[in-house]
């Protein structure tokens, strides 16, 4: 009897632990696992749009590596530091930009989309080819920037699965191998843009903004890297194909930056910002609460409040502002003046805010939503003439496209007449300041113009120092990527 | 396609099972002897309550009021053990005795008392693994509103961090220095309350404890295998007894004092230092304009609303303001004309006395058929800063019935809801920025409404912390059925089956601001958020228990357990709503974002353990569990933890009873080995590599890939040798419990950082190995003999734990490290990679430039080191700039330059508790102290290097900086935003900065005094209750140490920390 209950109580014990290996085997609700992704179109759309919040991210950076280290910053109220850019101060140490690993992010994304897409069957070939042709304009277009950041580096065309050794430890090719990516990327985005239209309210990547990016691809290695006029034609070629798009100048500058009015006829491609979504765009140009004088008249205050997250920490410098005319209509839409008002009724100058990427006001505080211009068609002109110019040709008519809305009715004293090359070349590049100044472009134009330890004040005792066209690793970055040496000269 | 973890057929099972026994029961009986008798003490008096147990078997009873029981014997069994807490446990063999009537002898001694293992108990003189027990004194006198922190220095091996004093905070529990090179902050113990697995023990009130304590070795841990490595605290609540029955209740009544202030600067020092700030050498761009701002030194301030701060200068329209109370000393920059202003004490805005109080009644009782207890408590507990409040409601509620002569049933429900109010801000704002307002700010407007300060980030503390809504309510519940079937003589079933819910809702809004006092932001954005755990546990345990030839005594345990926790959650954010009236989401006019989330987790496991002793000379034990989860790689889902575990008693040797008197020296040598499992630091579905949802472009929902899948990973395991002593000497009157051990985590769950290249930051991989060594004493002692009439019992702990990092993913650089810095090794005399994580180093070690003096000259700065810290081509330095070491020697000050600061984390922690007992009244102390922890005290570099919207500084700063040539200071000049350039304090990254900011937080905490009198029986029994106690208790009241921050019991970055309020307490306890 004893025994039977014992045996029966033993039996109860191995039925209840039976059957344990299924009951591990738990499913996920609210995460998607590597193993159940990449099976419909929705989850490659889900990933392109993925690619694009990592775009997003970098906006910032964007900014800083194509402006900060020219002529046009300078500190704001908030103090001093941070300017190490600014200053061309950058070493191993605080290098004072971003890394790549954004840079690589994004092209993590676009790798995924090149691998997986093709063997899923979409509803549409032309929209599983316009997507593949966003991933290589994407890839290429951060390839782009980082080569000209960083010069030789890692390339990646597979997307990261795992993290043994032979994925992890790369070493930096050179950058003429990147720039064959590049353009080979570029060549087969053309080729799949199956039209010139833009979607997504020009905030992805499109025909028109693909060939901007080859005409600037181009400029680039045709003046920096020996490209020569193969280049320089192959860059006006893509330049011109632009037009084949709805794309034109807008009649007032100031319209191509107001808030609401995105997108519009004149942008290829901008990073879309949005309420709701992430992102803050520019904050630190804008005056900080704390340095907001008081004795201001009503049109200063009006423009300055409310100052949301601003922190005044950089404003654009005396050397540039005063560069533009009086009768330019490009210098209200860029900047304002904050000047004080005295006991006597003086007014004397405080400090500047732009005005390109003011963002807008919700609930009382300013946000700074404004969508960062990657290519816009005033740029295209300006590429083209500089273009049209190396290559011996006359950019007159580009030039005074920009000048006739610049100046409208002043235009008449401020045509442009082509010169020599030297001239038309310091004209363009002037022209290039005022036109596009805060807009992430500067920096690049220096050097692609080779007129960085010309104009850049702190750069123009070290004259011959070219290693400071690149920008140095971070110590960081060489400590976990130990096949990565440091860019010489740092 | 998905399965449902939510009713899963073991569920189905189990409750059959159960139908099964009581069903099954009806019929059967056993033969068996009965046994009656009393029990009594040296006076003769009975004693209710008593334990009586067939000896290795779980077949007993508890004596009634008046201390008689009735047992059955079953066959087999011939020995009885009697237990009770405060007397030594006897043992009589019963042989043909029908009556066995005893006396009991009081102990004082830890030796003899009985401490809770997993799924039983033993005796500590059998006990062969390391488990230390709380201190009941501990419990006793202040109304904890977590009670995690009756844990802080009464236990050793235990370090426990009263990180915040947010009412209801769980102190940081870290066993044995924890198993995580990842977050070694965040490697909690496993929390066991009544059998039921916890995450925390949150919301207990401390008032329904019984008994408290912590496992520390593997050997005892390895029962609770897959997630106990760190260690496994064991709580058991009160429950009812046999015998009388008594109810009682306690009330406290609490007043709590801010525990630390900074000491700032007043205005006139504020204005002095901000106002000279601007006048700088000439490298620095000309800023005097910020002087005529209306800012906190800035002469643009007026009276109307449109200006945040008071100073301006004097003119016959404010003359007046006086005669109100504003104060005026000459510009500093131009004595010639005078600023007026109001000096505001700006920090004391933050804080308030908080008074709190505490209701706990109880009332148990029941006989040898049934037992019953019922305790209900309320805490309401005030913080020392505005608005910060913890409310708790708990139930204990548990009954046990003898359904039959061989089977128990019992019931048991916890409940607690809480509602916990906080600031809704980071503790910087809060405790350092706030703080930090210009004390020229005006508090209100000349209108009498409150004035905003400079911003919502370093703004007027009584606008803010009151216009915000911060609270949260969670409640807790456990329902627990469980049987105690006796099968066999000597075999025994114990089936528990529990569940544990929390649910937790918060609501956060904040109202329309001023955002300084220009911008008024009414974006009033709503938040409310939901939270639910559901855990089901059920454990089924069969126990054997027999002594063999009289001397052979053996107790063995098999079980299976079943866990599954679901996680849901909710939460959605509004704006806009057109009110401040509303706090709720219902008011917002427009979503912002909403958000839900589902998550299953199920761990399987079998058990089993074998204690053997022989005539409890030579004991030995095994412990061990097969455990399987649901959230690791498919190919590792199961896991095996064994432990094992010897001692041997000298005492009971002949040799030693015939060497030494008698009780004059007991001593016990024990030895452990045992593997522990660990998945804490993995989410459930890590290993499959994830794809994230919610990002937004353009409107449109994304997916992006955020964790790389690796389907390898496995169980964390730690390996623990422990070595032990129990030591009485004296006939028990001091007592020592000592452990050496040294632990090594293998396969430990490390995220391996992944090159920049790849774009991921890092992967989950199991290739760390870490290792603990450790130290640890308690001692106790009864300081006068036992007839002395006053009684002083002495307690002292001490342990001592060092890490060290032996394995590290292997990533191809030296020392698979990960961060840290190369700087110069004055042994190696060359540059050495240190710190960070690295094969051979420790966690948490910190780095930083060292000051070695302050320049005291322009002459003798222009002979310093070229400093590229210094952000400007200018690299300049003058008298007031900082002189760092050149560690070096290479004349020039850079990254290279840094010295190690010191580490994270404490090296030596305990505790010292003394009690005295003099008739009726009884003083209770207890201090406890951690060292080897160095804190950096970014909150005070913060505000005194102006760092932040022209914040005030620390009176130090002002007293100690330099101010003109020639000074011999202790801190650099404080120039307006010349940190940022000549960076003497701060170097641009949160991480390390100047020596003078890092400081050893050592510190011992006089923790808690109490006075308590127990009203004389006399006077008692005629007011009609059987006892009063009284209790004056004094808790946090002083910290002895050198850190000049709020709070100095964590190591690390003080990024501001809510000080541990000073608590005066007035108890008294009635028992009816």
């Amino acid at each position: 009897m004893k025994n039977i209950k014992l045996y029966a109580v033993l039996a109860s014990l191995l039925m209840l632990t039976s059957a344990c290996n299924e009951t591990l085997n738990v499913d996920p609700t609210s995460v998607i696992t590597t193993t159940n992704f990449w099976r419909t179109e929705n989850d490659a759309n889900g990933a392109l749009t993925g690619m694009y919040v990592e775009l997003r991210n970098l906006s910032q950076s964007l900014h800083q590596l194509g402006e900060h280290r020219s002529e046009v910053m300078t500190p704001g109220l908030f103090g001093e530091g941070v300017f190490i850019l600014h200053r061309n101060e950058m070493n191993a140490d605080t290098p004072g930009h971003p890394d790549w690993s954004g840079f690589y992010r994004v092209i993590n994304t676009a790798n995924l989309i090149l691998k997986f897409v093709p063997d899923i069957t979409f509803a549409s070939e032309a929209r599983k080819n316009s997507m593949l042709a966003q991933a290589y304009t994407m890839r290429a277009f951060a390839y782009f920037t980082m080569t000209k950041t960083w010069g030789d580096l890692i390339i990646r065309t597979e997307p990261i699965e795992g993290f043994g050794a032979e994925v992890t430890l790369r070493e930096r090719e050179s950058r003429s191998q990147v720039f064959q990516l590049i353009k080979q990327d570029l060549d087969q985005a053309l080729q799949l843009y199956p039209n010139n239209s833009f979607t997504v309210g020009r905030s992805v990547w499109s025909k028109a903004a693909t060939n901007a990016l080859k005409g600037d691809v181009n400029l680039w290695t045709a003046k920096l890297l020996g490209g020569g006029n193969a280049d320089l034609n192959t860059a006006l070629a893509a330049l011109t194909e632009v037009d084949l798009a709805d794309v034109g100048l807008l009649e007032n500058f100031s319209d191509v930056f107001k808030f609401d009015n995105k997108p519009n006829r004149e942008i290829l491609m901008s990073i879309r910002h949005q309420d709701l979504e992430p992102g803050n765009y520019l904050w630190f140009m804008w005056i900080i609460s704390a340095a907001a004088p008081n004795n201001i008249d009503q049109e200063t205050r009006e423009k300055i409040f409310p100052t949301g997250g601003g922190q005044g920490l950089m404003v654009m410098s005396e050397g540039v502002r005063s560069q533009f005319l009086e009768n330019d209509l490009r210098k209200d839409a860029t900047y304002f003046d904050i000047e004080t008002i005295n006991s006597t009724g003086e007014k004397s100058y405080l400090t500047n805010i732009q005005q390109k990427f003011k963002g807008t006001i919700i609930g009382g505080n300013r946000v700074f939503l404004s969508d960062p211009i990657l290519y816009r068609y005033a740029d295209i002109l300006l590429m083209k003439a500089e273009a049209k110019n190396a290559l011996g040709q006359d950019p007159t008519v580009e030039m005074n496209l920009i000048r006739q809305r610049a100046y409208r009715e002043n235009f008449g004293s401020h045509t442009f007449v082509s010169g020599s090359q030297e001239e038309n070349n310091k004209a363009i590049l002037k022209e290039r300041l005022l036109e596009l100044v805060l807009e992430g472009k500067r920096w690049w134009d220096l050097v692609r113009f080779g007129k960085a330890f010309e104009l850049v004040p702190a750069l123009q005792n070290r004259p011959g120092q070219n290693h400071l066209l690149l920008f140095p690793i971070d110590n960081t970055v060489l400590s976990q990527e130990p096949l990565v040496v440091q860019n010489p000269g740092y | 396609m998905k399965k449902n973890v939510h009713y899963p057929n073991f569920w189905k099972k189990i409750i059959l099972l159960l139908c099964w026994i009581l069903i099954g029961q009806v019929g059967f009986s056993q033969t068996s002897n009965v046994i009656t008798g009393t029990v009594s003490d040296d006076s003769g008096e009975s004693i209710p309550g008593v334990n009586v147990l067939v000896k290795g078997t779980s077949v007993g009873t508890i004596t009634d009021i008046d201390g008689s029981y009735t047992l059955n014997i079953p066959q087999g069994g011939t020995t009885l053990v009697f237990s009770f807490i405060g007397y030594r446990s006897r043992e009589e063999v019963v042989g043909t005795r029908s009556r066995i009537d005893i006396k009991l002898e009081a102990a004082l001694s830890d030796m003899e008392e009985v401490v809770v293992i997993g799924f039983g108990e033993q005796s500590r003189e059998v006990l062969t693994t390391s488990i230390s027990k709380v201190d009941a004194k501990a419990l006793q006198s202040i109304p904890f509103p977590n009670a995690a922190s009756a844990l802080q220095g009464t236990v050793s091996g235990v370090r426990v961090q009263s990180t915040s004093g947010q009412p209801g905070a769980a102190p940081r529990v870290i066993v044995r220095g924890g198993t995580s090179i990842n977050n070694p902050n965040g490697a909690a113990p496993l929390y066991i309350i009544d059998g039921v697995i916890r995450p925390d023990m949150n919301d207990l009130s401390a008032d329904d404890i019984e008994n408290m304590q912590v496992l520390k070795d593997a050997a005892a841990t390895s029962i609770y295998g897959a997630r106990a490595s760190n260690g496994v605290v064991i709580i058991t609540t009160k429950s009812g007894k046999a015998g009388q029955t008594r109810v009682s209740y306690r009330y406290d009544l609490t007043q709590s004092e801010p525990g630390k202030l900074y000491e700032m600067a007043n205005a006139r020092e504020y204005l002095t230092a901000y106002r000279l700030g601007h006048i700088r050498p000439a490298k620095f761009p000309d800023e005097t304009v910020r002087l005529t701002l209306p800012n906190g030194f800035g002469t643009g301030n007026d009276l109307t609303n449109n200006t945040a701060f008071t100073t301006q200068f004097l003119t016959p329209q404010n003359q007046y303001k006086l005669d109100e109370g504003w104060e005026s000393m000459p510009d500093p920059v131009n004595p010639s004309r005078t600023l007026i202003f109001q000096d505001n004490d700006i920090q004391s805005l933050i804080y308030q006395t908080g008074i709190s109080q505490n209701h706990h009644i109880s009332v148990q009782g029941g006989t040898d058929k049934a037992t019953f207890n019922a305790g209900l408590g309320y805490l309401s507990n005030e913080g020392t800063v505005v608005t910060t409040q913890y409310d708790r409601l708990t139930f204990n509620l548990n009954g046990d019935i003898q359904v039959k002569d061989n089977l128990r049933v019992f019931g048991r429900v916890l409940y607690t809801y809480n509602t916990t109010n906080t600031t809704g801000q980071s503790t910087a704002v809060t405790f350092y920025r706030s703080a930090g307002l210009a004390p020229t700010s005006k508090i209100f407007f000349e209108d009498g409404t409150l004035a905003p300060g400079t911003s919502s980030s370093i703004g007027n503390p009584l606008y803010f912390l009151n216009n915000r809504v911060a609270e949260s309510s969670g409640e807790k519940s456990t329902y627990t059925v469980g049987a105690k079937w006796d099968i066999l003589p000597g075999l025994s079933f114990d089936p528990q089956i529990s569940m544990y819910n929390i649910n937790n809702n918060s609501y956060n809004f904040q109202p329309g601001f001023l955002n300084g006092p220009l911008n008024f932001v009414d974006t009033r954005v709503a938040n409310a958020s939901t939270y639910q755990w559901r855990q089901r546990q059920a454990d089924l345990v069969l126990s054997y228990g027999k002594t063999f030839g009289g001397s052979h005594n053996l107790d063995a345990k098999l079980g299976f357990a079943y866990f599954d926790r679901n996680i849901n959650t909710m939460s959605a954010t509004g704006r806009g709503a057109s009110t401040d009236l509303i706090p709720t989401l219902n008011a917002s006019s427009e979503p912002t974002s909403v958000s839900s989330s589902i998550t299953d987790q199920v761990i399987l496991g079998y058990f089993g353990r074998v204690n053997y002793d022989f005539e409890q000379k030579y004991l030995f034990s095994l412990n061990m569990r097969y455990d399987g989860a649901s959230n690791l790689g498919a190919a590792n889902k199961w896991g095996f933890f064994p432990g094992i575990s010897a001692g041997w008693n000298l005492h009971r040797e002949e040799f030693w009873q015939n060497a030494l008197p008698e009780n004059l020296l007991r001593m016990k040598i024990r030895a452990s080995y045992g593997e522990n499992g660990n998945i804490g630091g993995l989410g459930d579905f890590s290993a499959q590599g994830a794809y994230g949802v919610g990002a937004r472009y353009a409107g449109l929902p994304a997916i992006q890939n955020t964790v790389i899948p690796n389907p390898d990973l496995q169980w964390e395991q730690s390996r623990t040798v422990n070595l032990g002593t129990d030591l009485s000497l004296f006939d028990n009157r001091l007592n020592f419990i000592v452990d050496v051990y040294r632990r090594v985590t293998d396969n430990l769950i490390t995220s391996l950082p992944l090159p920049q290249s790849t774009g991921f930051a890092s992967v989950l991989t199991n290739l760390g190995s870490l290792e603990n060594r450790g130290f640890e004493v308690e001692l106790s002692a009864q300081v006068l003999p036992s007839r002395s009439r006053i009684q002083w019992n002495l307690g002292f702990n001490a342990s001592k734990v060092k890490n060290k990092i032996l394995r590290l993913p292997t990533n191809g650089i030296e020392n698979n490290r990960v961060g840290g810095v190369l700087i110069w090794n004055t042994a190696a005399k060359d540059y050495v990679w240190s710190g960070g994580l690295q094969e051979g180093g420790r966690l948490g070690e910190m780095f930083s430039r060292q000051q070695v003096g302050i320049y005291s000259t322009d002459e003798e700065a222009a002979n310093a080191p070229l400093d590229t810290y210094i952000v400007s081509s200018n690299r300049t330095k003058y008298g007031g700039d900082t002189n760092w070491l050149d560690a070096d020697g290479n004349g020039s000050i850079d990254s290279r330059d840094q010295v190690y600061m010191g580490q994270e984390f404490p090296v030596w922690t305990g505790g010292i508790s003394n009690n005295i007992s003099y008739k009726n009244f009884n003083l209770y102390m207890r201090m406890d102290y951690t060292t080897g922890h160095t804190i950096f005290n970014w909150a005070k570099m913060f505000i005194d290097t102006n760092l932040f919207g022209d914040n005030n500084m620390t009176g130090d700063k002002y007293e100690n900086s330099w101010k003109e040539q020639g000074d011999l200071a202790e801190y650099s000049r404080f120039y307006w935003g010349g940190e940022r350039v000549q960076r003497n304090n701060f170097n641009g990254t949160v991480n390390s900065g100047n020596t003078v900011f890092f400081e050893s937080g050592d510190f011992l905490c006089v923790r808690e005094l109490t006075l308590s009198y127990s009203i004389p029986a006399k006077v008692v029994s005629m007011l009609r209750v059987s006892a009063i106690r009284l209790n004056f208790t004094g808790n946090n009241l002083h910290y002895f140490t050198a850190y000049k921050g709020l709070n100095p019991e964590e190591g690390g970055r003080d990024d501001g920390r809510y000080a541990l309020p000073r608590n005066y307490n007035f108890g008294v306890n009635v028992t009816f």
